[in-house]
Order: C-alpha cells, then sequence, then structure tokens
C-alpha cells in the first residue's frame, strides 16, 4: 500500500466515534487539571500537560496512520527493549516516593513500566494469532515467561498497581481470546476456592508491605487509622461527596484549594472534577469511559483477523482497569495504589501510552472494512 | 452504530463469534454500575453532610511566639528577661459597645484608656474585619482571672498570652543592653523570609538589635480546625482533616552570656552620683572583655520597649546630656593629659629624649610667638616627674623634639583613630592629626604639634578606645578587641559558642619604654606630687593619669564648682589596677565636670576600691565573686 492509498483509506475510514470520545475525555481532564494545579505548589504542570497532548494526538495520528500488521513481527523486540528498560530502571533509576520507576537522559525521562503494557498487549496478541500455526510447548513457555518477567520487574520497583494492571490485562485477554475457555473456568474456579488461603498465607504473609496492608486496611475499615494511610483515601471521599449534585463549580473546590487532597493532578483528578462537577459531572466522565471501552471491544469484534482483534481487546481491557482501579481507589472502595487516569491523569508517560494503544485501535477501526 | 454483538461472521478475528463480548460487558457493566453507585451514595445521598464538613471546616494556623533568650551577666545573673503578658483582643465579628462597658467596668480600666480602645475595635467593626483587635495590653492577672470567668457575658473577647520584654534593672547598662520597638514596615519587607511577622518586636538599639537573630528563636505553628461559626472543633476531630503534626512547638531563643559583671556596672552606676553626663568603661587588661560598661544618662528599657508618649521621648531628645548618645562609643571628647603616654612613648621609642632630661617648668612657654600656658609652676621635672604631675610645659619642649607625625603613628598604633571593633552603638574612629591633616586644611604650624602632644586641638577618642589602649599599657603592649558577648546558650543550658579573647595586635614599643611610662602612671596615684595623690586607696595599687580636657573656646565663663555646665572643662582618669599586677584598666569621663584630678579621680578610686572590697568578701565567704 502507497502512502496515497492509505490516505484515501484514512479519510473514507476514518473512526470519527473513536477520535471525538477520545478528544472529550482529554480536553475535560485538560480542564479539570487547570483547576487541579492551581493551588499546588509546583509552577508550569498545565502548559507541560499541554505540551504531552499534543505530543500524545501526533502519536495517535501516526499509530492509526501505519498499518497494525506491521508491528505484529516486531512485537517481540518491543518486549524484549521494553524488559531491557526495565532491568535499566533497577539499575540507574530514578527513585520518587521510595520507589525507583523512572528512567531519564538529563530531563527528558519516563516511565518504561507505563509503555511496556503495550508491548505486553502486542504480544500477546501475537500469541493469539500464533497458536494453532506450528506454536511449540518452547515457544509458550518463552512467551509466558517474558510476561512473568516484566511484572516481577515492575512488582519490585515496588509499583504493584502497575504490577497487578499488566496481570490483569494479560487475564483478561486470555479469557477473551483463549479458544477453549472451560479450561480457564477451571483454572479461575479453582483460584477463588484457593484465593483466602492464598491472600492470608501468601500474599499477607510475605508479599505486602506494611504501608500497602496498611491502605488495604484503611478501605476496610476508614476509621482505623484516621491520621495516617487512610488520610488521603478520607479526604478524596469528602471531596467528592461534597461535590453533591452538580458540584461547587469550576475552581471552586474548597478540599482541592487548600490542597487537602493528595497528588490531585497525578493519581486524583477524579477526586478534584467530582467536586467541583457533582455527581453530574463524574456521570459525564464515567459515560465517556464507557462509550470508549465499549466502542474499542466493538472494534474487535468487527474485525476479521485475530490479531488486530486481540490487540483491541487488550486496550479495552487496559483502559477498563485503569479507569475502575483509579475511581474505586478515589471513592474510597479500593486501597490507594498509583494508577492513572487514562487520558487525564497529569505524566507525560502515561498519557503518550493511552495514545498509542488508542491509535493503535484505529488503525485497526480503519482497516477492519477493507479486505486484507 | 453497528453493534455487531448478534452477528455471526464466520471471518471474525473472536472467538466464537464475539459472544466472549458478553463476557466483556458483564464485567464492565457492573463495574460502571458499582462506581456510579458508589458516587450516588457520597454525592447525592450523603453529599449535603460531606458538604458542611468540607466547606464549614477551616483550617487554621496559629503562630506560636517563641521566647526570646535572656541576656545574662558573666556570674549568670539575668539582666534581661521575658515574661509572660496577658493581651485582651477583642473580635470584631462578635464585638459589641454593651460587651465594651462591660468589659471597662471588670477591669476598671482608666476612662482615656477604654475610650481610645473602643475607637479602634468600633473602626473594626465597621470596616467587618476579622482579624482580632488589640484591646489592652499587658493586663494584670487579676484582670485576666476576670475575664475568664466572665467569658460567657463577654462574646468577642479574648485573652492571648504574650511574652514580654523585662529590663529588671531599668537604667542600667542601658546602652549595652539597648531596647526594642514593633518591627518597621521596611525590616517587614527585608526579612520577611525569617518569620517576622507585622506586631512583633525586634531589638532596635544595643546588643537587642546586634544580636536580634539570636535572641530571637524560631516561630512554632498550631495548626487547628474552625467551624463556620468560628468554634474551635476538638483536635480528635480536627486530626482527621489535618495531615502532619498538629503541633510545631517554637524553638525558645538562645541565652546570651555577657563579660558584663552586674556588680560592678552598680558601683560605677551608684560612684558617677549626681554628675548628669558621664562614660566609664571598665576593661579586664588581660583578655579585651568589657566587665562595666556606663554611659550616663541611661533610659529605661522597659518604657522605651513599650509605649513612649511623645512628649517623654521629646524631653529626652531636647536633653542636653544625650540620653540616646552612648558616652563610651557614639561620642568622642578630647582626651587632654590622659593622652600625654603616647607623647612619651613617642620620645621613648625614638630615643630622642633621655628619660632623665630635665626641663624648668616656669609656668608658661613661648614658642612661634604665642604663649602656651601650664596648670601651675612645676619648676624642674624629668619624664616621670612630668606624667604625674602632668606638666604641659614639658610636653611642649618633648613635642618639639619628637614632633607631631611621630606621636600620631604611635596614637594609631594605640587604636585612636579607628574603631574598637566592637560594632556597637556606633563604635567611632576618633581622631589623630598629623602633619598632613594640617597640610591638607591650610597650612602647618608647631602649634599644632603642643596641642596635640597634651591630648588638644584636634585629638579625639572615644572612652572604650581609652580603656583599651591603657589595658595594652598596663598588659605588656597587647591591645585587645573589646570584647562583650562571652557565650551564647541553650534555653536548656548547653553551650553552643564560645568566643575567646581575640588580640587585635601587639604594639610596636618596647618593654623597657612601657616600663618607663608606667613609672609616671604609678607616680600619679602614689608620689606625693602626683595629681591624683590625695585619692589613693589603702591597700590597692593604681596606676593611671588624670586629665582636665578644655573645651574650645570655654572655661572663662563657666561658673565655679563641679556641675555641668557646657563651657566646663571635661574632667578625666584613665589607669589600671593594681599597679604590680594589672588586672582591670578602667576609664572615668565625667563630661563637663571640670579638674579630672578633683572630679573623676576620686570616682574612678571608689569603683575600685568598691569592687575590690567586694571581691574579698565574696572571697572570704568562699564563693566566686
Amino acid at each position: 500500500m502507497n502512502i496515497q492509498t492509505v490516505l484515501q483509506l484514512f479519510r473514507r475510514h476514518f473512526d470519527w466515534t473513536l477520535a471525538l470520545t477520545i478528544m472529550a475525555i482529554s480536553l475535560l481532564g485538560l480542564l479539570n487539571l487547570y483547576s487541579a494545579t492551581r493551588y499546588v505548589p509546583q509552577r508550569g504542570l498545565f502548559q507541560q500537560q499541554i505540551v504531552w497532548l499534543g505530543l500524545g494526538a501526533l502519536c495517535f495520528l501516526v499509530f492509526a496512520l501505519i498499518d497494525y500488521r506491521t508491528w505484529l513481527r516486531a512485537s517481540w523486540i518491543l518486549l524484549i527493549l521494553g524488559i531491557l528498560a526495565l532491568i535499566g530502571v533497577m539499575m540507574f533509576g530514578h527513585t520518587v516516593n521510595r520507589s525507583t520507576r523512572w528512567l531519564g537522559i538529563g530531563s527528558f525521562g519516563g516511565q518504561p513500566s507505563e509503555f511496556i503494557k503495550v508491548a505486553v498487549i502486542l504480544d500477546l496478541a501475537r500469541l493469539v494469532h500464533d497458536r494453532g500455526s506450528g506454536m511449540t510447548l518452547i515457544d509458550l513457555a518463552t512467551r509466558v515467561g517474558a510476561l512473568v518477567l516484566v511484572f516481577v520487574l515492575i512488582a519490585i520497583q515496588p509499583d504493584m498497581g502497575t504490577a497487578v494492571m499488566v496481570g490483569l490485562i494479560c487475564l483478561s485477554i486470555l479469557f477473551l481470546m483463549a479458544r477453549n475457555v472451560r479450561w480457564l473456568l477451571r483454572g479461575a474456579g479453582l483460584f477463588c476456592l484457593s484465593a483466602p488461603f492464598l491472600w492470608k498465607y501468601v500474599i499477607w504473609e510475605h508479599v505486602l508491605r506494611p504501608k500497602q496492608k496498611g491502605r488495604i486496611l484503611a478501605v476496610l475499615d476508614p476509621s482505623s487509622d484516621p491520621a495516617g494511610l487512610a488520610w488521603q483515601g478520607r479526604q478524596s471521599v469528602f471531596a467528592i461527596g461534597s461535590g453533591q449534585g452538580t458540584g461547587k463549580g469550576f475552581m471552586q473546590g474548597t478540599q482541592n484549594k487548600l490542597n487537602l487532597v493528595p497528588e490531585q493532578m497525578t493519581d486524583f483528578p477524579f477526586s478534584v472534577w467530582a467536586e467541583e462537577w457533582g455527581f453530574a459531572g463524574s456521570m459525564v466522565f464515567l459515560l465517556l469511559y464507557f462509550v470508549l471501552i465499549f466502542w474499542t471491544l466493538n472494534v474487535a469484534s468487527e474485525t476479521r483477523d485475530r490479531f488486530g482483534a486481540t490487540l483491541c481487546c487488550g486496550v479495552a481491557a487496559f483502559i477498563f482497569w485503569h479507569v475502575f482501579a483509579n475511581i474505586s481507589m478515589v471513592i474510597g472502595i479500593a486501597p490507594v495504589v498509583g494508577v492513572t487516569l487514562p487520558l487525564v491523569s497529569y505524566g507525560g508517560s502515561s498519557m503518550l501510552t493511552f495514545f498509542i494503544a488508542l491509535g493503535l485501535v484505529a488503525s485497526v477501526s480503519i482497516r477492519r472494512h477493507a479486505r486484507a | 452504530m453497528q453493534l455487531s454483538l448478534r452477528s455471526h461472521r464466520p471471518t471474525s478475528g473472536m472467538p466464537q463469534q464475539g459472544k466472549r463480548l458478553w463476557w466483556a460487558l458483564a464485567v464492565v457493566v457492573p463495574a460502571f454500575l458499582l462506581l456510579t453507585g458508589r458516587l450516588w451514595q457520597l454525592q447525592i445521598l450523603n453529599g449535603a453532610m460531606y458538604f458542611e464538613r468540607t466547606t464549614d471546616n477551616f483550617i487554621k494556623e496559629r503562630r506560636i511566639v517563641p521566647i526570646r533568650g535572656r541576656i545574662v551577666d558573666h556570674h549568670g545573673k539575668t539582666l534581661v528577661d521575658s515574661r509572660p503578658a496577658f493581651n485582651v483582643y477583642a473580635d470584631p465579628r462578635k464585638y459589641q459597645e454593651k460587651v465594651h462597658d462591660r468589659l471597662i467596668a471588670m477591669l476598671a480600666i482608666r476612662t482615656d484608656r477604654a475610650t481610645s480602645a473602643w475607637r479602634r475595635a468600633s473602626v473594626a467593626i465597621a470596616d467587618r474585619r476579622r482579624r482580632p483587635v488589640l484591646l489592652f495590653e499587658d493586663v494584670s492577672w487579676q484582670q485576666m482571672a476576670s475575664i475568664e470567668q466572665g467569658a460567657s457575658l463577654l462574646p468577642g473577647v479574648s485573652v492571648r498570652d504574650t511574652p514580654r520584654r523585662l529590663y529588671p534593672y531599668g537604667q542600667l547598662a542601658s546602652h549595652v543592653l539597648g531596647y526594642m520597638k514593633e518591627i518597621t514596615r521596611r525590616e517587614l519587607e527585608q526579612w520577611s523570609d525569617d518569620g517576622y511577622k507585622p506586631g512583633d518586636y525586634v531589638g532596635r538599639y544595643g546588643l537587642e538589635m546586634r544580636w536580634e537573630r539570636t535572641l530571637r528563636g524560631t516561630d512554632g505553628t498550631e495548626r487547628f480546625v474552625e467551624n463556620a461559626r468560628g468554634a474551635r472543633v476538638a483536635d480528635a476531630e480536627a486530626d482527621e482533616l489535618i495531615e502532619g503534626d498538629r503541633l510545631t512547638p517554637p524553638e525558645p531563643g538562645r541565652t546570651l552570656v555577657l563579660t558584663l559583671d552586674l556588680d560592678l556596672q552598680q558601683i560605677v552606676q551608684k560612684a558617677l552620683g549626681d554628675h548628669p553626663a558621664a562614660g566609664v568603661a571598665v576593661v579586664e587588661v588581660k583578655t579585651g572583655r568589657i566587665r562595666a560598661l556606663v554611659s550616663k544618662p541611661g533610659f529605661d528599657s522597659n518604657m522605651m520597649t513599650g509605649r513612649v508618649t511623645s512628649s517623654a521621648l521629646k524631653a529626652m531628645n531636647d536633653s542636653p546630656y544625650k540620653p540616646f548618645l552612648d558616652k563610651t562609643l557614639k561620642l568622642h571628647y578630647y582626651p587632654g593629659s590622659t593622652f600625654k603616654f603616647v607623647t612619651t612613648l613617642a620620645a621613648l621609642e625614638s630615643k630622642l629624649q633621655h628619660p632623665n632630661h630635665v626641663t624648668t617648668c616656669n609656668y608658661s612657654v613661648r614658642v612661634a610667638d604665642r604663649i602656651f600656658h601650664c596648670n601651675r609652676r612645676h619648676g624642674p621635672v624629668a619624664m616621670a616627674d612630668a606624667m604625674s604631675q602632668s606638666c604641659n610645659v614639658y610636653f611642649y619642649e618633648l613635642s618639639q623634639v619628637v614632633g607631631i607625625d611621630r606621636i600620631a603613628d604611635v596614637a594609631r598604633d594605640f587604636g585612636f583613630g579607628s574603631p574598637t571593633g566592637l560594632d556597637l552603638n556606633g563604635d567611632v574612629r576618633g581622631r589623630v592629626p598629623n602633619k598632613a591633616f594640617y597640610e591638607e586644611r591650610g597650612t602647618f604650624r608647631v602649634g599644632y604639634t603642643l596641642n596635640t602632644a597634651i591630648g588638644q586641638g584636634d585629638v579625639e577618642v572615644g572612652v572604650l578606645q581609652l580603656a583599651l589602649a591603657y589595658a595594652a599599657i598596663a598588659n605588656g603592649g597587647r591591645l585587645w578587641l573589646p570584647q562583650l558577648v562571652e557565650r551564647v546558650v541553650s534555653a536548656t543550658g548547653n553551650v553552643l559558642k564560645e568566643y575567646p579573647a581575640r588580640l587585635r595586635h601587639r604594639l610596636h614599643v618596647s618593654e623597657e619604654s612601657l616600663l618607663e611610662l608606667r613609672r609616671g602612671l604609678f607616680g600619679t596615684v602614689n608620689d606625693k606630687k602626683g595629681t591624683a595623690y590625695s585619692h589613693r586607696i589603702e591597700g590597692l595599687l593604681v596606676a593611671g593619669k588624670t586629665g582636665t580636657a578644655q573645651i574650645r573656646g570655654g572655661r572663662r565663663e563657666a561658673p565655679a564648682g563641679s556641675a555641668w555646665h557646657p563651657q566646663r572643662d571635661h574632667a578625666w582618669f584613665a589607669g589600671y589596677a593594681p599597679a604590680d599586677d594589672p588586672e582591670l584598666a578602667i576609664v572615668v569621663l565625667i563630661e563637663h565636670g571640670g579638674s579630672g584630678g578633683r572630679v573623676a579621680a576620686p570616682i574612678a578610686m571608689r569603683i575600685l576600691r568598691e569592687y575590690y572590697a567586694l571581691k574579698t568578701t565574696a572571697a572570704a565567704r568562699g564563693g566566686a565573686p
């Protein structure tokens, strides 16, 4: 296909539903960020975010233009690069809040753990695509091994939130794309039965750090530790609740102004939004996310090749789990873990990753009608 | 929108023709419903409760002012302290005239104070201000207690304790200690980063100013939550709203331990008697540490730190005795005969005149067609006699041999003409003229040399300067930097910094010359013909020099006696004791007091006598002096 035909395809089949939904979410997010960064000591965060948004839009278009099947054979290279970057983080990374997640050269830096989610999705899509066409058990073992390695590397940063996100994305893809689900269902059943024991004797005793345990306890019983660990979550709940039906108005959030809600631009932007725009505003956001996820799944169902379909399912899972985990945490029904809100949270790595992922979906969407 | 959930396309990438999409939605839809339900619960069902708890609560920060550091003397006796004081404030949002009248009656406050307080409060009420208005400063314990008891009758009235500076000895050492004043707008702009707030008091004079940062300490803060009605929310509930510590305690200011000796300071103050204007410096010979520094008249630091009425301030400013000018540091005077030691040393060091050389004093001498007088006819005198009897004629002759520049060089070596290095209350340079000095102003004449030799003409020195010079004579030629602060101690008593004695420089004079000079100074008090012989002390050998510095164009109009008169001479005594093993150097200046031998010398002797008597009794009791 030459450039001419690509552009023609682009004009005829460009997915406006997807693009407009994305635009709506990110512009509302930007508006919200203006308010959220108004009362924090750091300056220039809003301008920085505009730059990220512009770069993100560019990435979206570029990845939409490129045929997604280009990535089929390159997926394992991306994954290896991602793993190398994670190892680099482990060795030379920056430490913020006692967690080493950042890799930077000069002032340019990023979180490989964000970008690797796309590589994981691409690699899983290829796994699904390749199955049955002469894939040996060794091939399978290497692939699964690589994914487990990614999970472990992120978990030891420590960034439990992101590690769990990667795990959930993998499981979601397997459930949606596996040929025979019976074994998966049996596995799930077994997991459910053993979960309480696994939780109590393995995870609780040996995996979780005291801080993480505290956050979990804080959700189960908010009054157990009001001044300490649950404080962030409590402030967020107060802010959201006080928004009532229609909110306090743009830039009028008292909790936001007092800087009572922690990390209001990175992990808690929804709390600022819900305080200032109320239940009505919250619903607008939830609806937009629902449309985005639903539409991505729809593209998946209409796509004829397995690689594209799996890709879309993976991105849908990626967005869904992020939205669900972030908002649950913000409204106090899940522990406080550092998971970003897609297209809204402040930060370059997260922003670009979501735009790249959605660019891939757009690429699939444009080409779903054409004959392969 | 074409949904394909039910479409069966054999070529679809989804397994089992997209049936799995239902699975995905089976997770996504309930998840979103869960989020919606929780948001409904928070924002719609309980929204009003959360709204009230967030908008009605204000986190406020109250500054806790640190207690300012004390200033104590060498023996640890308190010279400056801080005491708790109670100030009464009114909240303009609740205060009313009715309440004001009730408060006045309760506290029994004079009507003029009451009306001016109401004027301030009513302005704040009219402007709808929120910041409390200061009604009355420094009320008594009883008044404070009655306010606390009647709190329910006095809405909007509150009492806050603010540490207040206390100078227990009033005027004593007021120039050294200084006083405090409310911070100015300019200072506030300059120091805003250091935590200063409007209404703060800062050191404005003396050590209070010089050591402001050390004495001040660091602010503490208390954070608390107030609801919309202005009531303070209970601490347990406030903890939920405040992140981190509620209370950061203030760090109290540091204590300055001075070199001053309170007892000696009091002795000096007493010895000065009725003389209205005087300056005294007592310096430790072996260290340069200041043991007493008195500038009279002083001022009451308590009054200066509080509210001074403009009439009182005007009276002090207009006073001919100049209470706001430190007479030991800021002002300089003709040294008169106390300066003759410089001429003596210039002769001895240049070896231009042998100490045994005899000059005959016939009351006056004619030099360059002018007649220069002595104070009396001394007859034949050698160098030591000329010193002890203060013969001007001898020094007129000597100065012509030595020349003005050699005299000026020795004077500069002794620190005259440059600040002492104490860096307090002015610390002026004084003036030492040489040939070049006069040539710059016109022509040099030999008469200038003659006047310079006896500490007149254009020579001007400060009291502390002179004391340090006499200490250097006594200690064998070491000129010390004067020292007032010995140690800085934390509020809990740990020594934070120790200041050792610092040498300014070693003088360029030989020990033989100093020995010869000290012989003359010893004679002043101990030789029958000495100018201070009649004031010598039994059991204590003192050496020194009297001085009677003439005022330009003065003397003739001055009435008899020693009362202050602008035309009368300044009376000086400068010396050290004990003469055989010098410990203290002392300089007494009685401004316009008359004869040094008759007025200043007895005061210096009295100071030394009483100090050593006190020291002996203290030693006998077995304690430190």
